[in-house]
């Protein structure tokens, strides 16, 4: 259970995530951005196993669909939208990679890449750095239930448990791969059941309730902590989008269905429960400012300079 | 000073790396109470325990990755890759990743990670247990790639790889690793990467070699010095970024080429070298590579596999032909004198000089060479090699015209020549000088360079050099 101010946290987080998904969203439709991919529906994962992390001290290697997340740890609503219009001065990816590829030093977030999920194995080496470091900290490997199917995935999971490494494994099971359905992707209704074949234990969880999840990954944390390796959390929920803004989702996704799963599990509307109608209206409304105005400063910030296109390769 | 084999120095840079550095960890298959199936690692799981050596389970793709990630939070991984045939499972992480996060990040993060492997064939392993794989990696810039050939340099470059700030990718051929025994200097011994050696210094033919094939190719070189056949044998020691002064340097000397690997012929690294040379220009014979064939892998047959990995035998034939090809002169040659595609500035001066004056002409043109080296030059698109020493090319007309060789050509038609004319500039050179007929003691000098590579204003410079020493010379002589 969340304290009361834990669930204005939490609400804030979520309400913001998807304002600047929205606000993304309209704007790469409008050619005006050349690439969105929405979080809308995984908001409450990333919140809940955010809000177990020590901020600063514990690590995430993210999922792309993080966003929620990165917000509880602190990136900010300008810094989302320099990342989105691909600028030099985006604390993410500088202009050299697309929207969505997350990572910060400072908010101990990794650097993001494109295939997926090769930062399964990264988030094992930082749980390893931190069982040789002796740091006490504990990594959050986030991935979708389209990565999971990758050795990558496999190995990764096999080699921390091996070690009894800090880490939490998070799945963020939205049922496709861009357009592959579950049941083309594993014959399983979860991937729990892998959990126990690496050693370690696996939950499955409503993922787009806050609360369940911040007790599955708190759960989760303090076993890292205590020296008993990794967790697998199986953390269902509705992609409410495309797979990104170059998808179609209408070829193979039935609208009807879709709208049903949307309206029963929304991350939004189940939070908006935890912290009551008026207080939800009025962060809502200051969130979709905050976008905007993120999103209108961000656009006027300047593209990179073709001279610094090789900087960086080597120190 | 002691003498160590390729493995024993391997294992030494390990272990001092690991005494000094805690961050230093070795990781892969078979790394811990085997020592690596080559014994690479011997003794250091003993040493320093399982938590800094460790073994993995078979799966490459796993050990790059979580390379990647301690490299990310600071630590100083070193992975074994069983053999080089393997690493395919790994490149994701080399390539997509280790290659890429400095730059992703502008700076933000970095991975200074080590991935070793051993590469190369000649010991009947079949076509998984042989392959040299360094083209696909040398091409991935943010990836540094060496590949030692001698037991000193296979402890250098490994200590420099550990230190280095970003990811080197250490190949180590395997058959030298028990055959190739020399001097290795104790303690702390770093050989920087990106820096290749004069394995052999010789004046005909330039041979560019590593691993094995460089001891071959030295084989090679001993066998044609006994045949009038002077080969320089570099050994090139880090694949990326390459050494291309030390190669560039040794080709303007020789001006002939031949590489040598074990890997395939077609897009091997000996392609990438050729054509480094070639828009350098500074071959006067087209190039020649000793490589394998186009065949996906080495054959375990005791045969087939001497029939197919290029060998001293087959290099010394290489090189002989190579040798005997007749000087084409595609860069600065007699029969292809003028590139109307060079762009030309162009000097006159008037100096003082006594009619015969050749020998302090050329006196005075090595000195103003020496002043402005840009005039003593090659231009190539990838960078101009400023020569180190002036060999000038004299053409005294039809009678005794250039050789087409030379750094920098002065033209000279003596007293029944013209009194002035601009002379153009040779492919190859960056500057031509003509002593037009002396009248009453004084002559038109006129200096053209190739605009590409020399300022206007370098031109005048070059010319009120050369007449500074002329006339001190000839205020001597008279």
């Amino acid at each position: 259970m969340l304290s009361g101010a834990e669930r204005e946290q939490a609400y804030r987080a979520i309400s913001l995530a998807r304002a600047l998904d929205e606000r993304m969203w309209r704007l790469a439709r409008a050619g005006r951005a050349h690439f969105a991919v929405p979080c809308s529906g995984h908001e409450a994962i990333g919140v809940g196993y955010a809000m177990a992390m020590r901020p600063g001290v514990d690590w995430l290697a993210p999922h792309y669909r993080d966003l929620a997340a990165l917000i509880v740890l602190g990136m900010a609503p300008r810094d989302v939208m320099l990342c989105f219009f691909s600028r030099p001065s985006d604390p993410n990816a500088h202009g050299r990679q697309p929207y969505a590829h997350f990572g910060s030093r400072a908010l101990h977030v990794l650097s993001q890449q494109g295939p997926q999920p090769n930062h399964c194995s990264h988030g094992v080496g930082c749980a390893w750095g931190s069982k040789l470091l002796g740091d006490g900290s504990v990594t959050v490997i986030a991935f979708g239930d389209g990565g999971a199917q990758k050795g990558e995935a496999h190995e990764s999971m096999n080699v921390a448990a091996i070690h009894k490494l800090p880490c939490v494994f998070a799945v963020h099971r939205n049922g496709w791969t861009q357009s592959v359905k579950r049941s083309d992707q594993y014959a399983t209704e979860t991937l729990v059941a892998r959990a126990e074949g690496y050693g370690m234990p696996g939950v499955a969880v409503d993922g787009s309730d806050v609360e369940a999840m911040h007790a599955a990954a708190s759960a989760a944390f303090e076993r890292a902590r205590a020296g008993e390796g990794p967790t697998l959390i199986d953390a269902a929920c509705v992609r409410f989008m495309p797979n990104t803004s170059n998808d179609d989702d209408s070829r193979y996704r039935d609208r009807a269905d879709l709208d049903e799963q949307r309206a029963a599990r929304d991350p939004l509307t189940r939070a908006r429960v935890l912290v009551g109608a008026e207080f939800a209206v009025q962060v809502d409304d200051e969130n979709a400012a905050l976008a905007a105005e993120a999103a209108e400063w961000a656009e006027a910030q300047p593209l990179g300079d073709p001279a610094t296109v090789a900087d960086h390769m080597y120190a | 000073m002691r003498e160590l084999t390729v493995i024993e120095a391997v294992r030494e840079a390990l272990a001092e790396e690991m005494a000094r550095d805690e961050r230093v960890l070795v990781l892969g298959e078979d790394v811990g109470k085997l020592g690596g199936v080559f014994r690479a690692t011997e003794g250091l799981f003993e040493r320093f325990g399982a938590a800094r050596v460790v073994d993995m389970p078979m799966a490459e793709t796993v050990i790059a990755g979580v390379s990647v990630g301690l490299a990310m939070r600071g630590l100083r991984p070193v992975a074994e890759i069983q053999f080089a045939d393997f690493i395919h499972a790994a490149m994701d992480h080399l390539v997509g990743e280790a290659a890429k996060i400095r730059w992703r990040t502008g700076g933000d993060w970095s991975c200074p990670m080590v991935l070793r492997t051993a590469y190369g064939g000649g010991f009947r392993g079949g076509p998984y247990h042989s392959q040299s794989v360094e083209a696909f990696y040398a091409h991935a810039p943010g990836l540094k790639v060496v590949a030692p050939s001698t037991p000193a340099d296979a402890k250098g470059l490994l200590i420099a790889a550990i230190r280095d700030p970003d990811p080197v990718l250490v190949l180590e051929h395997k058959r030298t690793y028990r055959t190739i025994r020399g001097p290795v200097p104790e303690g702390d011994y770093v050989v920087p990467i990106g820096r290749a050696a004069i394995a052999r210094a010789g004046r005909d033919v330039t041979v560019l070699a590593w691993g094995m094939m460089l001891h071959e190719s030295l084989a090679a070189a001993e066998t044609l010095a006994s045949e009038g056949i002077d080969a320089e044998v570099v050994d090139l020691r880090t694949l990326a970024p390459l050494d291309r002064e030390t190669i560039l340097t040794s080709l303007a000397k020789t001006r002939r080429l031949c590489v040598v690997h074990e890997d395939t012929i077609t897009m091997g690294l000996g392609a990438e070298l050729c054509a480094l040379a070639a828009e350098a220009g500074v071959l006067d014979v087209p190039p020649v590579r000793v490589a394998m064939p186009d065949i996906p892998g080495i054959p375990v047959d005791d045969q087939l596999e001497d029939a197919v990995l290029p060998n001293r035998a087959t290099i010394r034939d290489a090189l002989v032909h190579l040798v005997a090809r007749p000087r084409v002169y595609t860069g600065a040659g007699a029969h292809a004198a003028y590139d109307p595609g060079i762009p030309q500035a162009s000097s006159v001066v008037e100096v003082a000089l006594p009619v015969e004056h050749t020998r302090l002409a050329l006196d005075a043109l090595v000195e103003a060479a020496r002043s402005i080296p840009r005039c003593n030059a090659t231009f190539a698109w990838t960078g101009i090699v400023e020569h180190a020493d002036v060999v000038v090319d004299l053409d005294l007309g039809p009678s005794a015209p250039a050789s087409g060789r030379g750094t920098i050509t002065l033209i000279d038609y003596g007293p029944d020549g013209s009194d002035l004319a601009i002379p153009f500039v040779r492919p190859g050179q960056t500057a031509a000088v003509r002593i037009g007929a002396v009248r009453d003691g004084r002559a038109y000098v006129a200096c053209a360079v190739d605009h590409r590579a020399v300022d206007g204003a370098d031109v005048g410079r070059f010319l009120a050099a050369f007449k500074t020493a002329a006339e001190r010379e000839s205020v001597v002589v008279a």
